[in-house]
């Protein structure tokens, strides 16, 4: 990483599988980076904190809280949002199975959700409630009571299990 | 129909390089978004083709493309000539390229005729269309060509059959047979070497995690089954909310804050702000207050005097009034600058208590002389009376309601564009259209000069109905910027302070009058509401609490004397339950206050005073439509194990364990009648409701639902379909609902929007009248195609999709022919069928009256939807830390349409009490300073909190309502009532009475301790 005469510096992210390079200010956060830079709008803003969790990504293989890492942090790394989550033929288990157990409503957490759950699942494939309560409590959903959310959680954990 | 269009782009390639790219199609057309196949048939001609879509219809259109002129290194021009839809057209387009740096800017025109059926299908939505498909081929053309783009083509290995795609990868990036270097599986990008290197001992770590996302993301993927409509986009990240807005030209507004609760603003210095890089203009409160009328009060005089500017004018009246904005071309520029505009401030003393609100010794609208925005007396029945004849007279000196808001995780934001031709268009995530009279008059702008389109709304609860200050605001900023569209989002910190905080309410002075039995004859005490700073939508509120006056009781004896302040806290907002809610509260602890003062079980006390017999008038007039309470009781009961619990809490109990089990009943009153409005202010020219829906037949034959509500995540589009598809016979698969809410739809009223629990009722009243009429008028046309008479045809799918058929018989037409019939064939038609329109609108409007204002008495709403709650907690007695055993719900909504979206509503609507009775809270401290300024202070209800409900539903249907339905959504904040009461009955050995409604382990260890809560007496008397 180098700064130019700007004050700008590149960075290369991988992005859903495409590499994706930009000049960018230092200060610009990761979700900035991918929601005005790329226009991966999917990832969202709820807080200014850390707390809310709408826009979990997967960096790395790890559920990151992208409003909590400066882009630059994520320089050379691979970053998987909620846009890469559905293929040409249709929708990822986990997509399907919060739609079926009605796991959103307003759909503003969902996109977090889902990457933190995905998260969980790639550890667990079987989790039990309490777990997807430590793996999800830094995710805030206003609108479900979390209820579905659970159910949806585990029916796309036996789906993904009978693959 | 001819169409031209131009433009220009610039690629980062140097011109010969793009030249050589355009001139030839075996190059550039596999980089069309669209592109299906091309065949070269000579040097200059080829045959492409290319997907299509309009509306339903797909297809592919062959042209014929022919390089007209490829002068080196300048000019290419094609010219096109194809067939699609049943459509001729013909097309020229020429490239101009300039040298521009060491890239290439591309102009570029074209020239396009059409003619044939294509014309009559897409009709004037084909300038936009192809627009559309113009745009996202020159972006398909940028996007190929840019740098990451390009990138990950010269990582890909070359594909075998590569051919004209080899060698346009190797003309691109300059890359021959090495272009084939060794890389990972086919397709997939190549991780370029990190440029930062990571700690080496880190590497195996990441391999390892990201080998384990790869396994659960390679994956087969399929479509969900029976999720709802909206879910299709929302799952997918595709969901479209304010921020996501992304118009050309956008500027950002950042907001300067006062950090005073109450103050003098002496001066606003923006001269070091206006000179930051960026910076395109500033406003100020003085400049908005000459632009603009003071936004409309709803209280009577006096204060109906308040002055409320989009930004504070002469004085701060809470932490986080906003003083001035800044304008910029980034949001990080518009922050920066706002640091350095300098308020020289006058510090005032603060009022953040009711009661010394009331004293008017502190003034926060000066020239209104008082604080208090509304005061009245509700009398009904004998309220002396019933007093003197009491049995047990219970007196409770003061309860309190904290102030709390449900947060929606999407804030208030908005892009306003007030262009030079003085059209006012905002895109944002207010809840109805009243805010739109506010905006319209403080702007002197005619209503339908503004256009107010939702599309994705992350969340309200009542709450974003206020965001109108900041609309106006930004629409301000844009016309001052010339014309740009102007962005605001709101901050977390800042909603914190200022976004819409639900009202906080005490109650004092409680005298409640019993029988012998215990059954309560009369009431009288006397309420103060808190709006905060500004009154906005209220004091609406003053009023709204008595559509639910007796709450589930059958008292008729009421006194209640209820006023509304003003205080130096965020002005207040409606929210989730709003006003019924801290009603329904008091009302369910002076139930259990008075059981456990008489020495009666919660369940017991509840039955003796249920309203038993429906539809139910209450003593101010309101009606209850229908219900049975003691069945729900009984219901809940079984479900929670009630038996069992009291065993085990005896037995807890026995131990030192606290155990408490509560009970509370809870009206959500949905479909309001505005006329309550006017025992407010006599003057407002409001009463009633509406809302309206349109349903038409495109001109495609698909059927395209309208509605007026401002979808929130209630799944509108969903339960909409369902009604349309169940008068038509169709599946609902086959109806497209739009998503949000669009004046340019011409589908609202002045009261549309989604809000008081209504929407099963009011819009999809109006849906299924719209649809009826659609239905209605396809009946008559089908009747002539068909040559049948009206009562022969049914309606419902056939072979080829929906259809009308004559029953018992093969003739049928079917939804294509029927739109054909009324919108391009007409000629055909007799006389008394060309009105026919296929396009139905239909307004619904409750059958309301307006009350009697002097005695305050009238029906101000329509359905009653019930909830009835039991919860089960355990108190630490060490750490006071409060747990949820068990919890259990009865719901009752009439008549369910979507048994699905109904539990989910009730779910959150319990996450939010127990939220609220428990965990969020909005303290102030005595100077005004917001005590929770951020999620983190505020602790917004988690997954960890969250116990797992048990929920059953039962239906009586309304009687007031075409399909029986009640509206539901608000829940009424059953769990503050419910918790409460479990709380006081784990307490009650230890003589604590609960009085607050949010009970932090802080609070309930002070009760313990200090032996307290609320103070209660009670008077037996000598029987009568």
């Amino acid at each position: 990483m180098s700064e130019t005469t700007t004050g700008r510096v590149p960075v290369t992210i991988t992005v859903n599988g495409q590499p994706c390079t930009r000049e960018i200010e230092p200060r610009l956060l990761l979700v900035e980076f991918l929601r005005r830079e790329l226009g991966l709008t999917g990832t969202h803003i709820g807080c200014d904190t850390s707390f809310c969790g709408a826009c979990t990504v997967i960096l790395d293989g790890d559920a990151v809280k992208s409003c909590t890492l400066l882009a630059v942090q994520a320089d050379g790394s691979e970053v998987i949002t909620v846009e890469g989550l559905e293929g040409e033929e249709g929708l990822h288990p986990l997509q399907q199975a919060f739609s079926e157990h009605h796991g959103l409503q307003c759909g503003y957490c969902t996109p977090g959700m889902l990457m933190s759950s995905l998260a969980l699942l790639a550890e667990n494939p079987d989790p039990g409630i309490e777990e997807i309560r430590k793996r999800l409590g830094g995710n805030v959903c206003r609108c479900t009571g979390y209820q579905n959310i659970i159910r949806a959680v585990q029916a796309a954990a036996r789906a993904l299990r009978e693959e | 129909m001819e169409m031209r269009f131009d433009g220009e782009f610039r690629i980062p390639m140097p011109r010969q390089e793009v030249f050589e790219l355009l001139s030839d199609p075996e190059k550039f057309a596999p980089l069309l978004p669209n592109f299906h196949g091309l065949e070269r048939r000579d040097e200059r001609r080829s045959n492409l083709r290319v997907k299509v879509g309009i509306g339903k219809i797909r297809a592919v259109a062959s042209t014929e493309l022919i390089l007209e002129e490829a002068t080196a290194p300048d000019t290419i021009r094609y010219l096109g000539k194809g067939n699609v839809l049943q459509g001729a057209y013909q097309m020229n387009a020429a490239f101009h390229l300039l040298e521009d740096g060491d890239g290439t800017l591309v102009r570029w025109e074209g020239v396009s005729q059409l003619s044939g059926r294509i014309l009559s299908i897409a009709g004037g939505g084909l300038r936009g269309y192809a627009e559309k498909e113009i745009s996202s081929v020159i972006n398909g053309l940028q996007q190929a060509l840019s740098p990451e783009a390009r990138a990950a083509r010269e990582a890909r290995p070359a594909r075998p059959a590569g051919g004209w795609l080899q060698r346009l990868l190797q003309f691109l990036f300059g890359r021959r047979e090495e272009a084939a270097a060794p890389v990972a599986a086919e397709g997939t990008a190549v991780e370029p070497p990190p440029l930062a290197p990571h700690p080496e001992e880190l590497v195996p770590i990441r391999e390892e995690a990201k080998q384990r996302i790869s396994r659960v993301l390679e994956v087969p993927r399929g479509m969900p089954a029976g999720g709802r409509k909206e879910d299709q986009r929302l799952v997918r990240g595709k969901g479209l909310y304010v921020d996501d807005n992304q118009p050309c030209g956008l500027l950002h507004m950042a907001l300067v804050r006062s950090p005073h609760a109450h103050a003098r603003i002496l001066g606003v210095d923006t001269r070091a702000a206006e000179t930051m890089p960026g910076v395109v203009c500033v406003l100020t409160g003085e400049e908005v207050a000459g632009m603009t009328q003071p936004f409309l009060q709803i209280g009577p005089e006096p204060s109906a005097n308040i002055r409320d500017y989009c930004l504070a004018v002469e004085k701060v009246l809470y932490q986080g009034d906003p003083v001035a904005a800044v304008v910029a071309e980034t949001i990080e520029q518009a922050v920066d600058a706002a640091q350095r505009v300098e308020v020289d401030y006058e510090p005032l003393p603060a009022v953040v208590r009711c009661e010394e609100a009331l004293k008017d010794e502190v003034l926060l609208h000066e020239h209104v002389g008082t604080n208090l925005t509304w005061q009245g007396v509700y009398e009904y029945g004998d309220v002396e009376r019933a007093f003197e004849e009491a049995a047990h007279v219970v007196r409770i000196d003061h309860l309190r309601f904290h102030r709390f808001s449900s947060t929606p995780l999407e804030t208030n934001a908005v892009v306003a564009t007030w262009d030079q031709r003085d059209r006012l268009d905002f895109i944002g995530n207010t809840a109805m259209t009243v805010p739109l009279t506010m905006i319209a008059t403080a702007l002197g702008v005619r209503m339908d000069h503004i256009r107010l389109r939702t599309h994705d709304i992350g969340g309200s609860f009542g709450n974003k109905i206020n965001n109108y200050p900041y609309m106006t605001l930004a629409a301000l900023a844009s016309r001052k910027a010339g014309g740009r569209p102007v962005k605001w989002v709101e901050t977390r910190s800042e909603y914190m302070q200022a976004g819409g905080h639900g009202s906080e309410r005490d109650y004092f002075d409680t005298e409640v009058a019993l029988d012998e039995n215990g059954v309560i004859t009369a009431l009288r005490s006397r309420h103060v509401d808190d709006c905060g700073a500004y009154p906005r939508y209220e004091p609406l509120g003053c009023v709204i609490w008595s559509q639910v006056l007796p709450a589930s009781y059958k008292l008729r004896n009421v006194r209640i004397d209820f006023s509304q302040v003003v205080t130096n806290k965020g002005p207040c907002a409606p929210n989730r339950g709003y006003s019924r809610l801290p009603h329904m509260w008091f009302m369910e602890r002076v139930i259990d206050i008075c059981a456990h003062e008489l020495g009666i079980e919660a369940d017991e006390m509840r039955l003796r005073n249920y309203i038993e017999e429906f539809p139910y008038t209450t003593p101010n007039g309101c009606v209850y439509d229908s219900g049975d309470l003691p069945a729900m009781l009984a219901r809940a009961k079984e479900l929670i194990g009630w038996d069992e619990w009291k065993r085990r809490q005896a037995e807890a109990r026995a131990e030192g364990r606290l155990i408490g089990v509560g009970i509370g009943t809870t009206l959500d009153s949905g479909t309001n009648n505005f006329a309550q409005s006017r025992i407010i202010n006599p003057f407002l020219p409001f009463s009633g409701n509406s809302q309206m829906a349109n349903v038409k037949l495109d001109l495609d034959g698909s059927v395209s639902v309208s509605v007026g509500s401002f979808p929130q995540g209630q799944g509108h589009e969903t339960t909409s379909a369902q009604v349309v598809a169940e008068v038509l016979g169709i599946s609902p698969d086959c109806i497209d609902v739009k998503p949000g809410f669009d004046t340019e739809r011409n589908t609202h009223t002045g009261t549309c929007g989604t809000y008081a629990s209504q929407f099963a009722v009011t819009g999809l009243t109006a849906v299924h009248g719209a649809a009826t009429r659609l239905k209605e008028q396809m009946q008559r046309l089908a009747a002539h195609a068909l040559e049948a008479r009206e009562e022969e045809l049914e309606f419902g799918m056939g072979e080829q999709g929906p259809e009308v058929r004559v029953a018992g018989s093969d003739r049928s037409i079917n939804y294509w022919a029927l739109s054909n019939l009324a919108n391009y064939n007409t000629a055909t038609l007799p006389e008394e069928l060309r009105e026919i329109t296929l396009n139905a609108t239909y307004k619904y409007t409750p059958p309301f009256e307006v009350p009697d204002t002097g005695r305050k008495y009238g029906n101000l709403t329509l359905t009653y939807a019930l909830q009835l709650h039991i919860a089960v907690v355990e108190v630490d007695p060490e750490t006071c830390h409060v747990r949820i055993l068990d919890y259990a719900i009865v719901d009752d909504c009439g008549k369910v349409i979507n048994h699905m979206i109904v539990a989910g509503q009730v779910h959150g609507a319990t996450a939010h009490g127990l939220g609220a009775a428990l965990l969020e809270t909005m303290p102030y401290d005595e100077a005004g300073n917001v005590l929770s300024g951020s999620f983190t202070d505020y602790a917004p209800i988690t997954i960890n909190n969250m116990p797992l409900l048990k929920n059953v539903n039962m239906e009586t249907p309304s009687p007031f309502t075409y399909s029986g339905a009640k509206g539901m959504g608000e829940g009424g904040g059953a769990p503050l009532h419910t918790i409460c009461a479990a709380l006081q009955d784990a307490l009650r050995d230890r003589g604590v009475v609960i009085g607050n409604s949010h009970n932090s382990p802080m609070a309930l260890y002070d009760y313990i301790r200090q032996g307290g809560g609320v103070k209660v007496e009670v008077e037996h008397r000598q029987s009568a």
